[in-house]
């Protein structure tokens, strides 16, 4: 019984990694631009987060108003230029603008109490 | 079963070897099948893992003595709850156990991996693979659990008793799951690094990784010393042994990387720098694999008679040069994105909690390996003991807790005396208060208390920081307890790593109080008899007897009484004048002030087939001290040889572990989305393919 087990488990392994080669399934590496896409999306997204903890350190002292004007819009034109790449030059500027707005208004949302009381980036 | 799982482990060897090859071919050669078929095989030795596994525990539920590490760790008395432990008790199953945990979490890892780590992702699986080789190859090979014996015994060895107390359902698979764990990171950031990846895309799986490693380390360590405390009955919890030392030094390590994480994705620096750290952190591990099994340091944790050091000291010395050549091959393309432009600033107070953390990391290891260079150098056995470690390392800890409280409250590139005066004042001042108290109080040792003024300095800070944050909220109309909350679900990183500063505090506390206030006194008592230390009185009331056939076993009743030192002034003056904290009392009258406050139970046990002598502490504990009575021995002539000790604070050193897992989740919960992604059938014809 433990060997017919065995030998199934290798039959098994087998298929499983023959199949990729058998199946109708056609695989492809995933392309440059595939790739560049998911990066600028996740850049984006982090940027989107470093404004909302720029905004968080503004309310509470950490920031200065200068500095805070800076660097919020250094990160909002980051963003607006990683949108203008994402979406190449069909997206009109105000569209871009409107996008953007948006995303930074859905994450003051999401963390609406947090911007209001001192946030001054995270430990862990 | 022994034949399923050797076949089991020579299928998991064939398909690592496939992985690692397939997925380093594929990319070379651009052939995405092969790719995917290299990812396949990595998740079917997860499979074959778990049915080696599968294999060796059904050997133990079915007695199967015909295989050798089952009768040398388990007998037909075992209860079958301790299977479990029974599976990794000893160095063949131990192996077993860290291989399976190393194969569910690579799977685990690559099939969340996200997209934009595409093109490394072959790299990734190719080191994870090659790692998985490793072990199935050393199980295959060297330590096979699954090895026969000629002639089959009607009965096992049994399993060794100190692993019987509940605490080892957890402690080791924790321990041994958090070592392997830290290969995770490593594998991503170094895939990311050989496939050209420099920026940072690896950071959130490099750091959601990092830190569950760390949490499961730092569980296990910390239900280490709370199975020392209350089960191996030598009256400590840290003994700066070896082997606990190899698992502090990674999870030191990891500690910093943590943090300084936080400064690579906020700020776009320290990227080398945290490449570099995971990299120590690794092979930090890999040190304490090889320590662990028959390395050149003695421990009591270490399997001593195993011949697997040479293989070990091997694979961790490869490991050595593959991530230290890999860093400085791309280390041109690892410079920050900015310069640090204050020395008064978060990054700043990162990177400076940082080094502090490899300072004590560095400290250790040489305590660790100084016996090894003597043995070399001047073949002159050493030993470092825990004073070393004590005086060196108590103050960089001491220097960390502070950075603790000061890190947090300073912000992002520079800091104005305005905000450093706003921020700073109160947690000073009610440091300072503190320190005043005590030394009103009389409370002796200025070092200890200084430290408390430091804790109470940082929770301050953190208290300050929560105050401000929930009053605001408040004032915009939630209730307190809702605002706290909200302020903590609005950066849970932040606040979770607050709550883990918290637990760090307690355990503070519970060091300084037990290292610097302990009281200790040993004596032999016969029926009726009492002994006396600080404030308690402990009185031999009774004895019984609890042999099972593995074992001798007699325990001690004890009723311990609260006493006023006044009723025994005269007694307590001479046992001072003698130097000692306590004395006994051959006469069983109680004085005026005598009250009852507990009964305690200690026993002492001798494993007939291990030989060994096995003791459990009576332990009465309170949020102010432990009293803690070991019985070394029941003399022959009836009496009962004990040694007491008065443990202050260390109650909250068991508290603290609570803290610091509920800390972890909260930092590791994910952030609501700020994006919806793409609806799932426009991602597939989107993502070409399986890759």
């Amino acid at each position: 019984m433990p060997i017919l087990l065995g030998t199934l488990l290798a039959l098994v392994s087998v298929v499983v990694i023959v199949y990729p080669f058998l199946g109708s399934k056609k695989y492809r590496l995933v392309s440059e631009s595939f790739v560049t896409r998911e990066k600028l999306r996740a850049e984006r997204l982090r940027i989107y987060r470093k404004i909302s903890d720029v905004e968080a350190d503004f309310t509470s002292g950490d920031l200065t108003e200068a500095d805070y004007q800076h660097q919020r819009d250094q990160l909002r034109i980051a963003a607006a230029e990683i949108l203008k790449q994402e979406s190449g030059e069909s997206m009109p500027n105000a569209k871009r603008d409107e996008e953007l707005e948006k995303q930074i208004s859905r994450l003051r949302e999401q963390s609406a109490a947090s911007t209001e009381a001192p946030e001054g980036g995270d430990t862990l | 079963m022994a034949d399923l799982g050797v076949m089991a482990l020579l299928l998991g060897l064939a398909l690592s070897a496939y992985s690692a090859i397939g997925a380093i071919i594929g990319e070379k050669i651009g052939m995405a099948a092969l790719v995917v078929s290299a990812r396949r095989a990595l998740y079917m030795t997860t499979v074959t893992a778990i049915v080696a596994s599968g294999a060796l525990i059904n050997a133990f539920v079915q007695n199967d003595f015909s295989i050798a590490y089952v009768a040398d760790h388990s007998n037909t008395l075992m209860d079958r709850a301790f299977v479990w432990v029974a599976f990794y008790a000893g160095n063949e199953g131990s192996l077993l156990y860290i291989l399976l945990a190393l194969s569910v979490i690579s799977a685990i890892s690559v099939w969340f991996a996200p997209k934009r780590l595409a093109r490394s992702m072959p790299w990734t699986i190719a080191i994870l693979a090659i790692i998985q080789l490793f072990y199935f190859g050393v199980l295959a090979f060297v330590a096979s659990p699954f090895e026969l014996l000629a002639t089959v015994p009607l009965e096992g060895r049994g399993i060794n008793p100190l692993l019987t107390p509940p605490g080892m359902f957890s402690h080791p698979p924790l321990l041994m799951g958090g070592l392997i764990g830290v290969t995770i990171p490593f594998a991503f950031v170094s895939g990311a690094l050989i496939a050209g990846n420099y920026g940072d895309d690896w950071i959130d799986v490099a750091r959601v990784s990092a830190i569950i490693t760390w949490g499961v380390l730092g569980t296990g360590m910390l239900l280490g010393a709370w199975w020392a405390y209350t089960i191996l009955g030598w009256g400590g919890y840290w003994a700066w042994d070896p082997i606990e030392n190899v698992a502090l030094m990674p999870w030191l390590v990891m500690t910093a990387f943590i943090h300084s994480i936080m400064v690579q994705k906020r700020r776009g620096m320290f990227r080398m720098w945290n490449v570099a750290l995971l990299n120590i952190a690794f092979v930090l591990a890999q040190l304490g694999m090889f320590i662990n099994r028959g390395g050149p340091v003695v421990s009591v944790h270490s399997f001593a008679a195993s011949t697997l050091g040479t293989i070990f000291l091997l694979f961790m010395m490869v490991s050595l040069v593959f991530a230290f050549a890999l860093f400085l091959w791309r280390m041109p393309q690892l410079k920050s994105d900015r310069a640090m432009e204050s020395f008064v600033s978060r990054e700043a107070s990162f990177l400076i909690n940082n080094f502090l953390f490899l300072a004590v990391m560095g400290v250790t290891l040489w305590g660790v390996l100084f016996p090894v260079f003597s043995d070399l150098a001047r073949d002159v056995s050493v030993s470092v003991s825990a004073p070393y470690f004590d005086r060196v390392n108590g103050p960089v800890l001491l220097g960390i807790v502070v950075m603790m409280g000061i890190g947090p409250l300073l912000p992002w590139r520079k800091t104005s005396a305005r905000s450093m005066k706003q921020w700073f004042v109160w947690p000073i001042i009610v440091g300072l208060i503190t320190i005043g108290i005590l030394v009103a109080l009389g409370i002796q040792r200025p070092v200890a208390i200084f430290s408390f003024g430091v804790l109470a300095f940082v929770a301050t800070a953190i208290g300050e920081e929560w105050w401000r944050g929930t009053a605001a909220r408040h004032r915009s109309g939630d209730n307190w307890a809702l605002a706290w909350w909200r302020l903590v679900n609005g950066n849970r990183p932040r606040h979770g790593g607050y709550i883990v500063h918290i637990s760090i505090l307690m355990l503070a506390l519970g060091i300084i109080g037990t290292n610097f206030y302990q009281q200790r006194t040993n004596g032999s008592l016969a029926l009726g008899e009492s002994l006396v230390i600080d404030s308690y009185r402990i009185e031999y009331v009774d004895t019984f007897d609890s042999s099972r056939p593995d074992r001798i076993a007699q325990w001690a009743e004890m009723t311990v009484y609260q006493i006023d030192p006044d009723d025994y002034k005269q007694e307590i003056s001479f046992a001072k004048a003698q130097g000692s904290s306590g004395f006994t009392l051959k006469d069983s009258t109680l004085r005026p002030n005598d009250e009852l406050i507990d009964t305690i139970e200690p026993w002492h046990g001798f494993y007939i087939d291990f030989n060994m002598a096995s003791v459990r502490s009576g332990i009465r504990s309170t949020v102010v001290e432990d009293l803690y009575v070991i019985p070394r021995d029941f003399l022959a002539d009836g009496r009962v040889s004990l040694a007491v000790s008065i443990n202050p604070l260390a109650w909250w050193l068991w508290v603290s572990g609570p803290f610091f897992i509920i800390g972890t989740m909260v930092a590791l919960w994910p952030q609501a989305a700020v994006e919806r992604r793409p609806a799932r059938k426009r991602l597939k014809g989107e993502s070409e393919g399986e890759l």
